[in-house]
């Protein structure tokens, strides 16, 4: 039996209580038991069936119990305090396991024969645990196995690519970066489309962003509080039957993440070292000096400004100007990282723990940044009695990360300044200090290492529990679980890198977000005669959420040496203490049934109260319902021998959305808007008192089959999701005051299929070859807008996007680019830039007159690209040598389009800033044939700053994500040494990419959120390559 | 076990009990519902001050935008707005095009409109005062939406619910100028006379409304009324001339006794005064060749006004100080100077000289004049120069309220903006003097019809 098996058991059937009425009672109840223990005992050895080897850390454990321990390395267990009624299961992971009743034997040895399936494995599922045979809904599970064979820090970047129906995407690359999670495509507007997590069984919250720049692509991952050396198993819950029992927040899918606990027998210690190097994935073309003043001289004439301007960038003799620096050179490097994971695992006859530990320290490939953690968690499970098992999960994560503001639109992004600060510019003043800032332009090194950007974090996620069983198969579960997060954030720009004489400025917020919830149910599982499986399952939870945040920014600090704003000469900002609740109630039931495990069924409701809507519209209710059939158990299958199991599945049900400002639908009157020192207020929200749920409903059909002795294993799953009710930010007229009020509006459909192969190619005593393969598909497409929120016919959805009914959400729209006109003749027709303005000349864009009115305006924009990709997935191939192992994954993405932002940002001179090397082939003269308009101070006729088809680039991708390559010590060496397991491995990440991309790298995407698949200058992903030695005691 | 089963289910029942409904109302902690706020009289003050930040917001670039833009004081090298506005190649996607601000300005007046009298038992002076600066600046608003587009949605009722009419038509002009003077007669009725201290520069008094009265009604045209309102800003002993050696204090420190209201801001409340005017060639603004030929020889007002050391860039010193050289294009923390004395005096020899009362206008405009280190002008002196006295006192206004925001309107009260400005950019339709609605205010709301000159 596998180890998730013993979490599954241990853990889960999550019922929790909390409300101290209850649990007090339930502790006077507790207290009326007594224990009865029967004393036998039992020893014995298992070994494999095939080689008559012992098997070590096999599991025994008494059935329908969580008494249980594990074998040592010879193989032997003794398990005590069990009757002769009980029956033993003995498994081990790959074996098929055995259950054997007592009876008189007081030794018992058991061989297990090796089975080639994982079918028999476990999976968690939403307040329990599941046979991965009989599921009827559409889970996808990563386990501990594949995450050990990656180096990522954190449990997104691990789904990334492994999991059908899962798109992930780097928002930075930067240490501790925040990624973003679509399971099966967007569903809502402004509703948020970030799945639901839960940490052994703790809904966590994942709101936790910073306050200071916390938007966008600076954003951080709110799941790099969690070890992945930890972890058991991910389980990404796809479909209405198996979210529903999550109700309102299960539209977007929800990532069960299960931690790893003990189990009976020696203690199992593990240590695990690596260290690793980073460096840039890729460098990008900038000009050099000289060809960036010819640049900016052409800028200047093609302008032909009323006045005769010198730019001072031009005077290669001023002691500020005569540099040649490609910035990228400064600002990258190869950073180290390195990580320490300690851990004991184990336990006795009643009492099983998993301690472990973890430090991990990261550079970053920018200067100055850097990342370090410290992680610590105790799981301990404690059998009171026979019938009491009380038990905790909690862990503590420390995170200081010392962050490059590698964000936005301004000049303090690094990334932005690195690629468009003219090589020009001295690093210092002939009075040898940093030349910080000049022409509007930040010193990108200054950026880095003078200006403070300090995020330190501590976070505790907590949960316990009391299980007790009250009757055979029916048991009561209570827990109590928390979040706690709390946040320091420092910021500091000191006045080197302003233009004005002691002007710096600093911030300083501290935030603390705490979740806490109970959670009580009742399960109870029961067989009639052989062939009728029961299961139902009934329970409550109250959730609670605050966030409250002080802050203060200060401005004229006395010195850019004293950086807490008790130096600040001018305290300002009072309004960034805030403090928000948000609360939710719910009931949920589901019933299960199965005959002989070939006609499956099931059903989930769930009932969710929400404090963000309107007393009317609090409660929503969320049912599911699904089924399978093994048609392989029929009868007229039995001839198929190739076929080893077939099961159709097909679920349906509705879940919901609740993810909105905490107070929209009563509208909001904010204080802070003063007027110097005068403090104000003034409505901000519009209130809407009928606002409600957004609810999604969603079909799925699958089909498992496995063939060959599971040699050959295809999960296929066709999806249909429709969200209506969606939640959306309608524009106003401003005349009213508000730019916008939150209503429930219109629909949006996802469809998709998912296909899952697992081949085991090769199987032989020294060689050993498997594949997973997965590939998803998902259609995304607005069916429905109301006429009023309309503008020509659609949305604009931020700068670059527009959501219009029959497109998918990721639309880009903007002016379709042509070329460049070689010469003023070549404009025939003579095409005005606006109605009224100049004619394009040689050199100007060719757009598309779309609607052929002689001139480009607004009504000129068009359909120009699409961010979501046609397919997505990964392929991993496994090999096993003797004591060699090696895997490759390869993920990919193809047919998604990227909106370069940055490349409009580094191809647009505007005043003085640097090119990409594509300018040398510009636009110079009449006749020159070219696709590279000529450049034009600020750009007057908005050539490069229109959102344009040219800046859209194809963004497919194949990657060699993860290669990882490991030698084991044989066993013979192990036992002469008394260690367990020796290993030395070393892993490669992002090594190679095969793209057209030319940005940095393709997997981008610098908004969360609706505006997917742009580009503006995110922390660049890097290539990062470890050794590491793993040693088990 | 029955039993057991039975108490366990009690228990959970009991759980479930006291999680009553109470559970999932939850108020802002940090802020108010739309309907909850004002329920003190310290609320009210805060809802009134929540009215100023948003006439902050309106005014940081746009004050120089709209009332210089398109007239012949400035020129510019700079695309978009700047660009668009002097080449009278007005779009709909212009910035100046945005209401968006006056009418969150608007939306904030008549929330303290209906509620701050509903904090105060029956009839307060104090409530008075605050809704009277609350109509004066609702009037502010208004005042520069049909000056600058004519008709215009006019709301005077908060939205508070979906239910209203939110797509409102277009009013027009003259209700809302009717509506204008109402809440600028009662401000002036019942503003405070005083504050006490620079509080009186920067906040609504019974002055800045005579002020705002005096421009209604010289756009109104309505003279008498203008005479009768300037005469009690002239005589209203707040305000006061400073001398010319203080007179670029006005701007660069603000809070002079010349100063009868202007819009605050500080180091972190700021404006776009730096960018509009302060980086030479680079800024929005420059000063015209035209404005900079038009000083009479000994004008002391010359140097305080532009960079005269250099033929380029000719930064605008007005608001910075004489010799001022740094070009960084970050915001400004000065304030801006909305209405002045010498303005109102200026306004009234206009109103005056349009009732024939030409001595009085001559008396008024020399005051200003000799200020400036400039003689006496007698009315022959003045046609000769001028043509008119009409076009001395407005000539007077160019120089002296130069880059403040006047000049524009100056031209098109007087309707003089054709003939100013045909032979700069060839402006020549009566229909052209507003601005075009921004697209997407035509967007958002079907019943907003464009301005006929930009259909």
């Amino acid at each position: 039996m596998s180890q998730r098996i013993r979490n599954a058991l241990y853990k889960l059937e999550g019922s929790h209580l909390a409300l101290k009425i209850g649990l007090s009672l339930l502790v006077l109840l507790f207290l009326t038991f007594s224990v009865h223990a029967q004393g036998i005992t039992i020893k014995g050895k298992i070994t494999d069936s095939k080689t008559g080897e012992p098997i070590f850390g096999a599991a025994v454990i008494v059935k329908g119990t969580s008494n249980g321990t594990s074998t040592d390395i010879d193989g032997f267990y003794s398990l005590s305090n069990i009757s002769d009624q009980d029956i033993l299961r003995f498994s081990y992971l790959g074996f098929e396991p055995q259950d054997i009743q007592v009876g008189n034997f007081s030794e018992l040895n058991v061989s297990l024969v090796s089975s080639t399936s994982d079918l028999n494995e476990f999976v968690v599922v939403g307040y329990g645990v599941q046979e991965k045979r009989n599921l009827t809904g559409s889970i996808v599970s990563v386990g501990s196995n594949e995450i050990s064979q990656t180096n990522f820090q954190d449990p997104i970047s691990v789904l990334q690519g492994r999991a059908a129906g899962v798109q992930v995407t780097s928002n930075s690359g930067a240490p501790g970066g925040a990624m973003t999670i679509t399971i099966r495509g967007n569903s809502s507007l402004n509703a948020g489309n970030s799945p639901l997590y839960v940490v052994d069984g703790v809904p966590i919250e994942t709101n936790v962003t910073s306050s200071l720049n916390g938007t966008e692509n600076f954003g951080l991952n709110p799941l790099a509080d969690i070890n992945p050396t930890d972890i058991e198993s991910i389980e990404v819950l796809k479909d209405a039957a198996s979210t529903a029992i999550y109700g309102s927040r299960a539209a977007n899918g929800v990532v069960m993440i299960t931690t790893k606990r003990g189990k009976s027998g020696k203690p199992q210690v593990d240590l695990n070292i690596h260290s690793g190097i980073s460096t840039v994935s890729r460098r990008l073309g900038v000009l050099n000096a000289s060809q960036y003043r010819s640049a900016v001289l052409d800028s200047y004439a093609n302008a032909n400004s009323s006045e005769a301007i010198i730019p001072a960038v031009l005077d290669s003799l001023s002691a500020v100007n005569n540099g040649d620096f490609d910035w990228q050179s400064e600002m990258f490097r190869v950073a180290r990282q390195n990580n320490v994971d300690f851990s004991i695992r184990g336990g006795s006859d009643n009492v099983r723990y998993a301690w472990s530990s973890s430090f991990f320290d990261q550079d970053g490939i920018i200067l100055n940044s850097n990342y370090k953690r410290i992680t610590s968690r105790l799981n301990v499970d404690f059998d009171v009695s026979d019938r009491l098992t009380i038990g905790q999960s909690v862990s503590y994560t420390n995170a200081i990360n010392n962050r490059s503001n590698a964000a936005g639109s301004g000049n303090l992004s690094i990334v932005r300044e690195l690629l468009i600060r003219p090589p020009t510019f001295a690093m210092f003043l002939p009075d040898g200090s940093l030349n910080g800032y000049q022409l509007g332009r930040r010193n990108p090194v200054g950026l880095a290492e003078l200006s403070t950007n300090l995020n330190k974090s501590n976070r505790v996620i907590a949960s316990q529990y009391a299980e007790f069983r009250i009757a055979e198969g029916l048991k009561f579960r209570s827990s109590i679980n928390v979040d706690f997060v709390s946040m320091k954030e420092d910021t500091f720009i000191p006045s080197t890198l302003d233009f004005r004489e002691g002007y710096n400025t600093g911030s300083v917020r501290s935030s603390n977000n705490m979740t806490w919830a109970n959670e009580n149910i009742l399960t109870y599982q029961k067989q009639f005669g052989t062939s009728h499986n029961f299961g139902a399952l009934a329970g409550f939870s109250y959730q609670d959420w605050k966030y409250e945040r002080a802050g203060l920014d200060g401005l004229f600090f006395a010195s850019d040496n004293i950086r807490t704003l008790n130096g600040a000469g001018t305290i300002a900002n009072q309004d960034v203490n805030i403090a928000t609740e948000h609360s939710m109630l719910s009931y949920f039931g589901r019933v299960s049934y199965d005959f002989e495990r070939k006609y499956l069924f099931e059903a989930n409701i769930r009932a969710d109260g929400s404090s963000r809507f309107g007393r009317d519209n609090r409660f929503g209710f969320f049912p599911s319902a699904s089924v399978g059939w093994r048609f392989s158990d029929e009868g007229v299958f039995d001839n198929l021998n190739f076929l080893e199991d077939g099961k159709f599945r097909f679920s349906a049900g509705k879940t919901g959305n609740e993810a909105i400002g905490n107070y929209t639908s009563q509208g909001e009157f904010m204080v802070g808007t003063n007027y110097l020192d005068f403090s104000g207020a003034s409505p901000t929200v519009m209130p809407n008192a009928g606002l409600t749920w957004e609810t999604t409903t969603q079909y799925n059909a699958g089909l498992d089959l496995s063939f060959w002795e599971n040699k050959l294993m295809i999960n296929v799953d066709a999806y249909l999701k429709n969200t209506n009710d969606l939640l959306y930010n309608v524009p106003i007229p401003r005349e009213t005051g508000f730019d916008f009020i939150t209503q429930n509006i219109g629909s949006i459909q996802n469809k998709g299929i998912e296909l899952m192969v697992t081949t085991r190619n090769m199987d032989t005593r020294d060689f050993s070859w498997s594949t997973n393969f997965n590939i998803s598909t998902n259609r995304n497409m607005v069916k429905s807008l109301p006429e009023n929120v309309l503008t020509n016919g659609f949305i604009q959805n931020g700068a670059f996007h527009i959501l219009q009914e029959g497109y998918p959400i990721g639309t880009f729209f903007g002016w379709r680019f042509d070329g460049v006109y070689a010469s003023d003749e070549d404009n025939v027709n003579g095409i005005t830039n606006g109605a009224q303005g100049p004619v394009y000349r040689g050199g100007d864009p060719i757009w598309h007159d779309l609607n052929g009115d002689g001139f480009i305006d607004q009504n000129d924009r068009q359909i120009i690209g699409n961010a979501t990709p046609d397919f997505f997935g990964g392929i991993n191939n496994d090999f096993t040598y003797k004591n060699f192992s090696l895997s490759l994954f390869f993920q990919f993405s193809y047919g998604n389009d990227i909106y370069s932002e940055i490349n409009h940002q580094r191809n647009s001179i505007v005043r003085y800033n640097n090119l990409s090397t594509d300018a040398l082939n510009r636009w110079r003269q009449q006749g020159d044939i070219t696709d590279y308009p000529k450049p034009v101070r600020d750009d007057p006729l908005q050539s490069m700053s229109r959102i344009q088809s040219r800046w859209v680039e194809d963004g497919s991708y194949i990657k060699l994500k993860n290669v990882h390559f490991r030698y084991s010590l044989p066993n013979k060496i192990l036992e002469r040494w008394k260690i367990s397991k020796l290993d030395a491995y070393v892993t490669a990440t992002n090594l190679i990419t095969w793209t057209n991309y030319t940005g940095y790298d393709p997997d981008v995407n610098s908004f969360s959120g609706l505006r997917v698949g742009v580009d503006q200058g995110s922390y660049p992903q890097s290539r990062t390559i470890i050794l590491g030695l793993n040693i088990g005691l | 076990m029955k039993n057991r089963i039975k108490i366990f289910l009690g228990v959970l029942l009991l759980a479930s009990y006291s999680c009553s409904e109470d559970l999932l109302q939850r108020d802002p902690v940090s802020s108010f519902s739309a309907q909850g706020f004002y329920q003190t009289s310290s609320d009210a003050q805060a809802g009134v001050f929540g009215i100023y930040d948003a006439v902050q917001a309106t005014f940081s670039t746009n004050f120089s935008y709209w009332g210089e833009g398109r007239a012949d004081a400035v020129n510019t090298n700079q695309a978009g707005d700047p660009f668009l506005l002097q080449q009278n190649t007005l779009n709909t996607i212009l910035a100046s095009a945005r209401w968006n601000n006056i009418y969150e300005t608007i939306s904030r007046a008549n929330y303290a409109i209906k509620y701050v009298p509903t904090v105060f038992d029956g009839d307060s002076e104090f409530g008075r005062q605050l809704v009277a600066q609350a109509r004066a600046l609702r009037a502010l608003s208004y005042f520069y939406a049909v000056r600058v587009w004519g008709d215009v949605p006019l709301i005077i009722e908060p939205y508070e619910s979906i239910q209203q009419n939110i797509f409102p038509e277009r009013t027009a002009k003259e209700l809302v100028l009717m509506q204008i003077e109402a809440d600028l007669i009662y401000a002036s009725e019942n503003c405070r006379a005083s504050f006490g201290g620079q509080r009186d520069r920067i906040l609504i008094t019974r002055g800045a409304a005579d002020a705002m009265l005096t421009h209604l009604y010289m756009w109104k045209k309505d003279y008498v009324n203008a005479i009768a309102s300037a005469d009690k800003v002239l005589a209203n002993s707040l305000y006061s001339l400073v001398s010319i050696n203080d007179w670029s204090r006005i701007f660069t420190q603000g809070y002079t006794n010349e100063s009868i209201f202007e819009i605050g801001y500080n180091e972190v409340q700021r404006n776009s005064l730096r960018v509009l005017y302060a980086l030479g060639s680079d800024s929005n603004f420059f000063p015209s060749q035209s404005f900079r030929d038009s000083f009479e020889e000994g004008d002391l007002r010359r140097n305080l006004i532009y960079d005269v050391t250099e033929t380029q860039p000719r930064k605008i010193w007005k608001f910075f100080g004489e010799g001022f050289s740094d070009e960084s294009p970050e915001p400004s923390d000065k304030n801006i100077v909305m209405f002045r004395l010498a303005d109102i005096i200026l306004l009234k020899a206009e109103a005056h000289h349009q009732l024939g009362q030409t001595a009085e206008a001559l008396t008024l405009l020399n005051t200003i004049r000799v200020r400036a280190g400039l003689p006496n002008l007698d009315e022959a002196t003045a046609i000769n120069l001028y043509g008119d006295v009409e076009s001395a006192i407005l000539h007077e206004r160019l120089i002296e309220l130069s880059f403040e925001g006047h000049r524009w309107f100056d031209l098109v009260r007087t309707g003089k903006a054709i003939e100013v400005m045909n032979p700069i950019n060839g402006l020549s339709d009566e229909a052209n003097l507003v601005w075009p609605i921004h697209e997407d205010a035509i967007n958002r709301n079907p019943s907003l019809v464009q301005n006929p000159f930009y259909q």
